[in-house]
């Protein structure tokens, strides 16, 4: 199997000196859902965003992140923003256009893609059609992810980030959002605290706490121990507990 | 919380809806230019072309009185300035009437055209992209600013038990300057955002 993301003793210090990620090391296969679970303030979004280069805001020489092989730097920036789609927490800081259609082709036509048939196909991947023309301050919470969503996917990328992908959305909104990311086929990261969107949707998990990882192993195994979820935060999600099917 | 203040009446049907938003930008601007440059009696016809449009755009005509109303105050506030010269009442009359007019003008192109479709049209006429862009993130975000403000001012609400004006203002001040506050830091959000989907 390959390997779409390798960090190599990754460190951040933000410009008031806290240090947010103290030398992290990890891998991800191509195709894997990988979840990336912590306390808040553990380091999950400044983690997230190396992963395609938005942090750190300087790049100095030794790089610490390689995407499907590839260092992560200035030359290769452009290529891994492009394979790397990012979707952020609050979906009002994704959506900067007018209209959905603009803000979806706003991904493909900064990489030089056909617009109009990736706008359309990222639209009806998320379910979304017939919403080219709207603004995204009249849509539901749930439909601006979705929208946010689509932008992201119109670029086809290859590794899919996604910070907190369920908060705030209701209950149908995030069973949408979850068949709608089982469908999804990229190497996904999903940084969040719904465990529960972790126990279904990835194998794997990562457990960071103070900007370190502190386990990483099966979602079955780690999110049934008790002790090390609540030394971090977190707790053992209900479905681990009668794990039948219903 | 759905705010629309800017083109609230801009996706109704009319056959002034209708037009292509190239058109209406065009014959906005050449009306203004026209307000501004042509002798004053040229005025009057224009006037009543505009009140055609307005009656052809079926615009309720309370939402277009209360909204020049609203923008009154800054011609005033200017023109009151040439009361104070010889023929004062005259220059006074003719600066109100000529831009009360313009304003008329643009009220009708921004309530009969969404905003995004004006920003397509600059677009294509070549007006430069930063310029654009700006537009476009301001329009986007009065809205995300707005409710932000609101509820801030709410929670403030919640936990104010008396009524003296001097706290009021300064609770103000504070939710005013919170608001700059966050929407630096949105900006920064925003801007990896649109550097996350490739901008350069």
């Amino acid at each position: 199997m390959t390997t779409a993301i390798e960090v190599k003793d990754l460190k951040f210090r933000y410009h008031d000196g806290t240090e947010a990620l103290t030398g992290l090391n990890f891998a991800v296969a191509e195709g894997e859902c990988v979840g990336l679970i912590g306390p808040n303030g553990a380091g999950k979004s400044t983690l997230l965003l190396h992963l395609n280069g938005i942090l750190p805001e300087k790049m100095d020489g030794t790089a610490t992140v390689f995407v499907h092989g590839k260092p992560l730097n200035e030359e290769n920036l452009p290529e891994i923003r492009r394979s790397v789609g990012v979707l952020f927490q609050d979906p009002d800081d994704q959506l900067f256009c007018p209209t959905v259609f603009e803000d979806v082709a706003f991904g493909p036509q900064q990489f030089g893609v056909e617009v109009l048939p990736a706008v359309q196909r990222a639209l009806v991947e998320v379910g979304l059609t017939g919403f080219e023309k709207r603004s995204p301050h009249h849509l539901s919470h749930g439909e601006k992810r979705r929208v946010c969503l689509a932008g992201v996917l119109a670029c086809s990328p290859r590794v899919l980030v996604l910070d907190e992908p369920t908060s705030d959305l209701d209950p149908r909104g995030r069973r949408e959002l979850k068949a709608l990311l089982r469908q999804i086929p990229a190497t996904k990261i999903i940084a969040t605290h719904d465990l529960e969107l972790v126990a279904e949707l990835c194998p794997r998990v990562i457990v960071l706490d103070h900007g370190a990882i502190v386990a990483d192993g099966p979602t079955t195994e780690l999110l049934d121990n008790e002790a090390l979820m609540l030394a971090h935060g977190l707790e053992r999600p209900h479905i681990m507990r009668h794990r039948h099917p219903h | 919380m759905r705010h629309d203040f800017l083109d609230s009446h801009s996706r109704l049907d009319s056959p002034v809806h209708r037009l292509p938003a190239g058109i209406k930008l065009a014959s906005a601007l050449l009306f203004v230019f026209l307000l501004v440059l042509a002798p004053l009696p040229a005025c009057v016809p224009i006037a009543a072309v505009l009140v055609v449009v307005a009656l052809l755009s079926r615009l309720p005509a309370s939402f277009l009185v209360k909204r020049l109303l609203l923008l009154e105050p800054f011609v005033l506030g200017v023109a009151v300035l040439t009361l104070f010269q010889p023929h004062g009442i005259e220059v006074f009359a003719a600066i109100v009437a000529r831009s009360t007019l313009c304003l008329f003008t643009m009220l009708l192109l921004s309530s009969t055209t969404p905003f995004a479709e004006l920003l397509c049209v600059l677009k294509r006429m070549r007006v430069p992209a930063l310029l654009v862009t700006t537009l476009a993130l301001m329009y986007r975000y009065l809205f995300v600013l707005m409710d932000e403000g609101e509820r801030m001012q709410r929670a403030r609400a919640c936990r104010t038990f008396e009524r003296r004006r001097w706290h009021g203002w300064k609770a103000l001040g504070t939710v005013a300057g919170q608001l700059f506050v966050r929407s630096t830091e949105r900006a920064e959000r925003i801007y990896a955002a649109m550097l996350a989907r490739g901008w350069k």
